[in-house]
């Protein structure tokens, strides 16, 4: 019997890349325009005037991707019941050694959390975007907020994302080969998602 | 990059709007010296012509229209760049000397590093700056070439009534506060550039009582960056500390056994 269970189909693995790649892309093209400090940020596409090419480019491919990302997932990540009510209480067991029992599903109130964030950070971002695209086509108080909202969205997400990848690779090892190959080992499975793991093999 | 200004040795403008006869010869010496293409303007059913800044239009006159005993009456008000003290076009340009102080205080453009973001034109609390057909910033610059050589401002050489005068900007404010006139722009950004003596309230004329940077752009670039860039840090530092510290969640092969963790 196998030691593995499938826990992302390739069309998931494939979106969640193609999200990836955007997000990285987005954020090295648009940190040289949230501060002068990431000025050398631009030559990694030979000046600003291409760095904000390529963030056009990639933003509609992020906006996209990620829309159907939630899309594809919004009735998993967006109901929270009385267990996930426990692992808030007890920061899911990130903050002590101790060992914790968290009667988790398919994905923990953290991981629903992050892609609600995620959700509404593309769309804020989204919509913010087309505003400064095109800055003088619009009135000049919503360009305004567009960058004040632009900015702390990305400072949100970046954020974030720092928390995803540690505790979707060195934070919890094994966690990362679901995204990579799609199948984890039915431990890894037991321990961080029991009630998808019984859900999955009847609990075998 | 911090802006900063010296305040003693500042050159600046003072234009006082008694003496404006609304002739446009700053408008046109401007156009001259600066090598502007001509605007092709339309009859709009008054005076005022052109009726905003453009590209190639780095200053012009407003003219302000008020009726009075059945007389048409004018005030008039040179409209260009402040060229602020706190310049919000500087503070928010991403592209090192796009947009920079010169030693005169005076804020200037380099149409080679602009790269188009439009960030100038949402910051401005008097919104100035344009954007020429080729994407790149266009705004008076206070003829800082003629500056440097000693020379004075091309509109302010043309003006016949001396409303416009350039000098050292104490100096000017001196003068005029001296002469009673009701100054404009003394203090606020940290002073303007271009100080006026206006005839009645700035909302006549067209400019904000108080002018400022818009609440927005401030809370962008002095609250959430600086905050930005210390989350960023911080939760990396955080996430590193959680790792030697609690460390990560490991699951033991010999869990195997049993859902011994429900």
């Amino acid at each position: 019997m196998s030691n593995y269970i499938e826990r992302f189909s390739t069309r998931q693995r494939v979106l969640h890349w193609i999200v990836t790649a955007s997000f990285f892309t987005l954020v090295l093209s648009g940190v040289g325009l949230f501060s002068r400090l990431f000025n050398g940020y631009f030559n990694f596409f030979g000046g600003g005037q291409n760095a904000i090419l390529i963030h056009k480019i990639a933003g509609p491919i992020f906006f996209l991707s990620s829309a159907y990302m939630y899309l594809d997932h919004r009735a998993e990540i967006s109901s929270f019941d009385s267990n996930d009510m426990e692992w808030f209480r007890k920061a899911g067991g990130y903050l002590s050694r101790e060992p914790h029992h968290f009667h988790i599903g398919r994905y923990n109130p953290g991981q629903k959390m992050f892609a609600l964030f995620i959700a509404v950070a593309t769309l804020v971002l989204g919509i913010t975007g087309l505003f400064i695209w095109v800055p003088t086509a619009f009135p000049r108080w919503i360009v305004q907020i567009s960058l004040m909202l632009h900015g702390l969205m990305f400072v949100g997400s970046i954020m974030f994302m720092v928390l995803h990848v540690y505790l979707a690779t060195i934070g919890n090892p094994g966690t990362v080969q679901g995204m990579l190959y799609g199948d984890v080992r039915k431990d890894w499975a037991r321990h961080h998602h029991p009630r998808w793991y019984r859900e999955r093999t009847g609990g075998k | 990059m911090a802006d900063t200004i010296n305040q003693s040795g500042r050159k600046g403008f003072l234009v006082d709007t008694s003496k404006c006869i609304g002739c446009r010869s700053c408008q046109v010496a401007c156009k001259q010296w600066n090598k502007l293409e001509a605007d092709k303007t339309a009859n709009m059913g008054s005076t005022e012509n052109p009726r905003d800044l453009t590209p190639a239009l780095y200053n012009r006159i407003r003219f302000i229209e008020q009726e009075s005993s059945g007389q048409t009456v004018w005030q008039f008000l040179n409209q260009r760049c402040m060229h602020c003290g706190d310049a919000g076009c500087i503070k928010v340009c991403p592209s090192p000397g796009a947009l920079y102080r010169t030693k005169e205080g005076s804020v200037v453009f380099n149409k080679e590093k602009c790269i188009a973001c439009k960030y100038c034109v949402s910051a401005c609390p008097f919104n100035i700056p344009r954007y020429d057909s080729n994407d790149k910033v266009a705004k008076c610059h206070l003829c800082y070439d003629r500056i440097a050589a000693g020379m004075s401002p091309a509109c302010a050489k043309a003006c016949p009534t001396q409303a416009l005068q350039f000098g050292n900007r104490n100096d000017l404010i001196k003068k005029a506060t001296a002469a009673k006139k009701k100054l404009y722009g003394v203090d606020d950004l940290l002073g303007l550039g271009v100080v006026y003596a206006l005839e009645g309230p700035p909302e006549q004329y067209g400019l904000p009582a108080k002018p400022e940077i818009p609440t927005s752009i401030f809370l962008w670039k002095d609250v959430i960056k600086p905050l930005g860039i210390l989350g960023f840090w911080g939760s990396i530092g955080a996430v590193l500390l959680h790792y030697v510290t609690v460390g990560p969640q490991r699951t033991e092969e010999t869990e195997e056994k049993g859902g011994s963790h429900e």
